[in-house]
């Protein structure tokens, strides 16, 4: 095969290649799911990995930061249980009711999950692995047209090695009682590569709140690239949240790319704090009139550490409704960056697009970068955006400390308020709750 | 009880407190009056420990230890309250989680038990009620959207549930109306006791008539000018800072 489309190759990006020649004939999938692979291996060899003169990933150099290619992780045997789940998630968020999945280098781990208690509530579900097999037509529509974005060179890589995952269907008018709860934990021993796809289809009606969260197991260095399409039909309503808490050997790379019918409401809330680079892509493209997502959440940050947190909102279509509001806490020689794009077509009159970005730094070394974007073409529109940073307050430590609070309470104090606001986009308790311990526990003081 | 010696204070390289010598003894009230821009706010902030404020000679001692030496949180823990003029708004930080907060700290500091649950609810409900509190305030973020004189009776709350030895009210007293401040005069007259000294800053008698003063002074130009009984007062009531005019207008 001729792929020598890109002129010069890094290691890692011939790597790559590499590694999906060694695995093709191996990855799950008909005639239909290795054509798809195909096309997204030259899509990626056309383009090499991203870097700091691609627009879109101006502060985050892929290529540079990029020099090794890990092998695809293995099954592995490595004990996954409720301790391990505590260990990386805490203890709150391990414990939340859901309707659990596991899945380990992205196989389902059976006995770990309730997929019988999922099939019982009437949602369609599968591995992905098994459902490549013979894919269902919903499950390849989505598939296509993932692939039919083109040049998102994270979604290619993604779609050309792919390995498991769940695809789950909503059928019209279900409405799920428990939050579904993907668990992606990883690694053990040796560094090794791990690619995902979810595809989460909501019939019309149907609604749902789906937790991702993502972590690891043991220090050795896992190269994530986790990618999840959500599908909403008309007045359908998905509630999509994600907590990373990788190790900060971890590179992760994950995607979400909605496409909202009418009267749909799409939600995504992240929170980051782990990993030594993350970049957190939210795509959101109403298809359908009077739908509205609102897309928010937190980066934690210190060392080293690089998270990238890149929105894109497409309103194609009228009278839809964005909101964005990200809070970045960094400390050390961290670096943020919050990148939020808002297309708003000819047609799409009476829209209405906010975003806000807000950097709490806590270090003179610690940097954010934050990049809006608006493309509107229609006249009759409200849209806005904003981006602050700022340190600390010091009058209000100091109010805080002449009450009694000694210093690294008060800070963590005043850290948690500012997070918080981000926190209210929750609306189930437990889960705020389960946040507001996971961010407690970054800050190093004892949740409530 | 509270000993300050030629205190010296700057702000921004600028000499605020210039010599300024005051002694409060246990169980008195001493309240300080003097034209804006005099340095009572500095006064206080110095006691309570601001950052911003540099001591450049003199000394503060409460109950024999040096009170300058101490971080604010320390000062809090040894009993020293400052009740703001201006209370910090911090959004995003519930009154009653921030209440709890400094309530176990401070006692956890002084080697006391921290409270219960239920204990610290009776507590709050308690004091609040006294003070005319509505519950359903202390919800809300702390101070946000409270009106001038909600903040001031938070303050009082605050005094109440810390128990300081050191009462410091800075212009408490302002924005508070005529049945708001006899609330809080009273909030504060309950808490006079043999182990407690006060300072209250204010630029009206009206106030002290509610909470009569031990002893009156009179800050001009970052020091005392003048001391003198509750009668002092009522004459700066008549007189104004006329006769203070020089050290105001160079204050
Ligand atoms: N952070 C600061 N930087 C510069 N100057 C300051 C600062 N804080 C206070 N000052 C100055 O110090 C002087 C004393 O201020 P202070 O607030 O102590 O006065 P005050 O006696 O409390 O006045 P008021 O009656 O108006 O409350 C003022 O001239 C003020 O401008
Ligand atoms: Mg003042």
């Amino acid at each position: 095969m001729d792929l020598s489309v890109q002129q010069f190759r890094s290691e890692a990006e011939q790597a790559l290649l590499d590694l999906y020649e060694r695995s093709v004939d191996a990855l799950p999938g008909d005639a239909s799911v290795a054509d798809l692979r195909q096309s997204a291996i030259r899509t990626y060899a056309g383009l090499g990995l991203p870097h700091r003169r691609i627009e879109a990933w101006k502060y985050t150099d892929l290529r540079a930061a990029i020099a090794e290619i890990p092998p695809l992780l293995a099954e592995s045997d490595a004990p996954v249980d409720g301790t391990a789940f505590e260990a990386a998630f805490g203890k709150a968020f391990a414990q939340l009711p859901a309707y659990r999945v596991v899945l380990v280098a992205g196989a389902v781990r059976t006995e770990l999950s309730d997929v019988q208690g999922l099939r019982d509530a009437g949602v369609e579900f599968g591995a992905l692995a098994q459902m490549l097999e013979s894919p269902p037509e919903w499950l390849m529509a989505s598939l296509d047209a993932a692939s039919a974005s083109g040049d998102d060179v994270l979604i290619a890589l993604n779609t050309a090695l792919m390995t498991g995952g769940v695809a789950l269907r909503l059928p019209e008018g279900l409405t799920l009682q428990k939050p579904v709860h993907l668990i992606h934990l990883d690694g053990a021993d040796t560094p090794g590569s791990v690619y995902t796809r979810n595809v989460l289809v909501a019939g019309e009606g149907a609604s749902a709140t789906v937790l991702e969260s993502f972590g690891t197991l043991g220090r050795a260095g896992v190269q994530r690239n986790a990618v999840t399409t959500v599908s909403l039909a008309a007045k359908s309503a998905i509630h999509h949240i994600k907590l990373q808490r990788e190790a900060l050997e971890t590179i992760h790379l994950n995607a979400w790319v909605a496409n909202v019918g009418a009267d749909a409401r799409y939600d995504a809330f992240q929170v980051s704090m782990g990993a030594a680079l993350a970049r957190n892509q939210v795509s959101v493209r109403f298809a359908g009139k009077d739908a509205a997502t609102d897309i928010s959440g937190a980066t934690l940050a210190r060392g080293k550490q690089h998270c990238d947190t890149t929105l894109v909102v497409e309103h194609d279509v009228p009278a839809c409704e964005s909101r964005e509001l990200f809070k970045l806490v960094l400390d050390d020689e961290s670096r943020g960056v919050f990148q939020g794009k808002i297309v708003v077509a000819r047609d799409a009159q009476k829209t209405d697009g906010k975003q806000m970005s807000q950097a709490l730094l806590l270090s003179e070394t610690a940097e954010f970068d934050s990049k809006p974007e608006l493309e509107i073409y229609a006249d009759d529109v409200v849209c806005g955006h904003g981006a602050t940073s700022g340190q600390i307050d010091e009058d209000l430590l100091f109010y805080l400390r002449a009450r009694g609070l000694p210093e690294a309470q008060a800070r963590a104090l005043l850290i948690q308020a500012f997070v918080g606001e981000a926190f209210e986009a929750l609306d189930d308790e437990a889960i705020g709750d389960a946040f507001a311990a996971v961010s407690a526990e970054w800050l190093g003081s004892p949740a409530e | 009880m509270l000993e300050i010696k030629n205190l010296h204070a700057k702000v921004d390289g600028r000499e605020i407190l210039n010599g300024l010598d005051l002694t409060i003894p246990a169980g008195e009230v001493h309240a300080i009056m003097g034209p804006n821009g005099s340095g009572k706010s500095t006064l206080s902030y110095v006691l309570a420990g601001k950052d911003d404020y540099e001591v450049t000679d003199g000394s503060v001692t409460w109950k024999g230890e040096d009170l300058l030496a101490m971080e604010p949180d320390e000062r809090a823990a040894a009993g020293v309250f400052l009740a703001f003029q201006y209370p910090m708004e911090i959004p995003g930080v519930a009154t009653m989680t921030f209440l709890r907060s400094a309530v176990n700290a401070v006692r956890k500091a002084r080697g006391e038990e921290e409270y219960s649950t239920p204990d610290f609810l009776r507590t709050v409900k308690e004091k609040a009620k006294d003070l005319k509190i509505d519950m359903e305030m202390l919800r809300r973020p702390l101070n946000v959207g409270f009106s001038g004189g909600e903040k001031k009776r938070n303050e009082i709350l605050q005094m109440s549930l810390l128990e300081p030895g050191l009462c410091i009210l800075d212009e408490t007293d302002s924005g508070l109306d005529i049945d708001a401040l006899r609330i809080v005069a009273d909030g504060v007259n309950a808490l006079r006791s043999p182990e407690r000294c006060m300072l209250v800053i204010t630029h009206y008698q009206r106030l002290l008539n509610h909470i009569v003063p031990d002893r009156v002074h009179v800050l001009s130009k970052g020091r005392v000018a003048r001391s003198g009984g509750p009668e002092l007062a009522l004459e700066l009531e008549k007189s104004g800072y006329a006769d203070y005019g020089d050290e105001a207008t160079a204050a």
